[in-house]
């Protein structure tokens, strides 16, 4: 019982999920290893290898050596060795004819991801599994929904394993490098926290703002995390030097503050910045090129009276809700 | 302040020039993370295990404590924040999926909701855009449905609402307005629904950040607190795009006039 306990434990851990994801892009690096049609195909798979190293042994490596493969990643992708295979796309019409047999029964699939996260989140909610960390819980859900829904999936379509990772595979050569840019900025916020950069901006504000106004240090808390976000061009980058520096020192900790109220309402604010920054190329600049658009700023200017509305709204509702809460 | 401390903030720097001068942005960030942790004098190794006592790489232990050193840190903060990188495991299911038609069948189930005009269009993606992030799925909108489907369907739209037979036929700046239309209908739904989710990155990211500060905070608390603003990114959006209608409406009828 105790056995059988410990096995189930281990197959829903956040370490079998990370595996499993390891394994995942370790499968991409040997097929994009073998397509000789890639031009990059030793640099590319050696970084989907890597990335997949990382996965696996990243809770149980030295964080050194994790340190050093980050290195190995990013001096291959600074190369430009890093670049998308071939993959053989169905042909719109093979896609429709295939829409035409499957019908809507071809989301089942895809539902399973949301329904399963839900599904282990609310099991620790209110069943008290994985200890009642619903952050746990949905994260396993999330990596274990990825492999029901290949199950179902090829159980619905006949499609083979083979054919599968290949369909993975197009699509994370599509994300390419940029996915691993959320784990480096949380890096860089990492070593900008030990460094005490935060202290630095911290000090600046309140240099400038009395540090009694609540409604002055609502005001720059918003303003320092959309100017930063501008510059850096994602508020995920953003936050945690925000957090650090102007937030938590400045408003929850002198005026007791519900930090996970003020936090998102932070983060948000940043978001604002992200809707007015050619630096979020990806969300701003990238668009203006697939609708083939005259202005590459025509996006931005579009976004300008919305972000200045919404952003002036995060000030107000954060300084009303610390009012009144 | 001691303005000596402003030489920190030559890691915000790097990634502002980096980025101008479009360089790689995972070298960018690393090179960033490198130069500002050298410059607050932290060693490029934790001086323990394998790596005791080298000089140059380490720094001699002080008080029994050393400090860790950069690539340490880096390591740590890229294992810790795997979590972020997780949606690589859906992929294949994904793939799979659009192999037997997701999109063609997606476009169809979008077209049974049919929307009269460019604007109202956009509001409905929104909505849809949020509800897509209230169910935690990470999509890539705007290759995958705008430039294939909402584009197609607002320039549908417009047509007829125009009399127009085709979008050349329509007002240039018309046509450029309802593009930045398009892109920007994915970016508010989407930066604003992400927070509905306990899955979603930036709750993990607030929800992490906040607990390394000292400060450890319920996820579902998060989203609770996310709703407010998202209430509002679809209220701002929809008086947006009701008015970009109205534009429309007006230089469409300009240019019929002209043509009379």
């Amino acid at each position: 019982m105790t056995y059988l306990t410990s096995l189930i434990n281990a197959v829903f851990s956040l370490g079998a999920v990370y595996m499993l994801t390891g394994m995942v892009l370790w499968i991409f690096a040997l097929m994009t290893f073998r397509d000789h049609g890639n031009a990059r195909r030793i640099g590319s798979s050696l970084f989907w290898f890597i990335l997949g190293t990382t996965f696996i042994f990243g809770g149980i490596m030295p964080h050194w050596v994790t340190g050093l493969l980050v290195f190995a990643m990013v001096a291959i992708d600074g190369m430009g060795r890093v670049v998308r295979g071939t993959s053989h796309e169905a042909t719109p019409a093979e896609q429709r004819a295939e829409a035409a047999r499957l019908g809507d029964k071809i989301f089942l699939p895809v539902l399973m991801i949301p329904i399963i996260t839900f599904a282990l989140a609310a099991s620790a909610l209110t069943l008290k599994w994985f200890a009642g960390d619903v952050n746990r819980a949905a994260l396993v859900g999330l990596g274990l929904s990825g492999v029901v829904a290949v199950l179902v999936g090829m159980k619905l379509t006949g499609g083979s394993a083979r054919m599968t990772m290949q369909q993975g595979r197009r699509l994370n050569d599509a994300v390419g490098t940029v996915s691993i840019l959320p784990q480096l900025l949380a890096s860089l916020g990492v070593i900008f926290a030990a460094a005490k950069v935060g202290d630095v901006i911290a000090q600046g504000i309140q240099q400038i703002i009395p540090a009694d106004n609540l409604f002055l240090l609502v005001l720059a808390n918003c303003l320092g995390m959309a100017l930063f976000t501008i510059v850096m061009g994602n508020s995920f980058a953003a936050f945690p030097v925000i957090a650090a520096g102007v937030l938590v020192p400045l408003i929850v900790r002198p005026f007791g503050v519900d930090p996970a109220m003020v936090g998102i309402i932070t983060l948000t604010a940043g978001s604002s910045g992200t809707l007015i920054t050619p630096m979020a190329a990806n969300f701003n600049i990238v668009p203006t090129a697939l609708l083939n658009m005259r202005d590459p700023y025509g996006v931005i200017k579009f976004q300008l009276p919305f972000a200045l509305m919404i952003w002036s709204l995060h000030v107000v509702l954060m300084w009303l809700l610390i009012r009144l809460i | 302040m001691n303005w000596g401390e402003l030489w920190k903030l030559s890691g915000i720097v790097i990634v502002v020039v980096g980025l101008a001068l479009r360089l790689r942005t995972t070298l960018v960030v690393v090179t960033a993370a490198l130069v500002t942790g050298l410059i607050a004098g932290l060693p490029l190794f934790s001086n323990a295990g394998l790596l005791h006592d080298l000089p140059l790489l380490t720094k001699p232990v002080v008080d029994a404590s050393a400090p860790e050193g950069i690539i340490n840190m880096l390591g740590r903060a890229f294992a810790e924040y795997r979590y972020v990188t997780l949606f690589i495991i859906t992929l294949p299911a994904i793939g799979l999926a659009e192999r037997f038609g997701l999109q063609e069948q997606a476009a169809a189930f979008i077209r049974r909701i049919r929307a009269a005009t460019a604007g109202r269009l956009q509001i409905i993606y929104q909505l849809f855009r949020v509800f897509v992030g209230l169910l935690g799925i990470r999509i890539n909108g705007h290759p995958a449905f705008v430039r294939p489907l909402i584009y197609p369907m607002s320039i549908g739209a417009l047509e007829a609402r125009a009399d127009a037979g085709s979008a050349d036929d329509l007002p240039q700046n018309v046509v450029e307005e309802i593009k930045a239309a398009n892109a920007a209908s994915e970016n508010y739904g989407n930066f604003y629904g992400q927070n509905l989710n306990i899955v979603q990155a930036g709750i993990l990211l607030v929800e992490g950040t906040l607990k390394g500060l000292g400060y450890p905070v319920s996820t579902l608390r998060l989203v609770l607190f996310a709703i407010p603003i998202t209430t509002l990114s679809v209220i701002l959006g929809a008086l947006q795009f009701l008015w970009l209608d109205r534009r429309i409406a007006r230089q469409t009828a300009d240019a019929e006039g002209k043509k009379l």
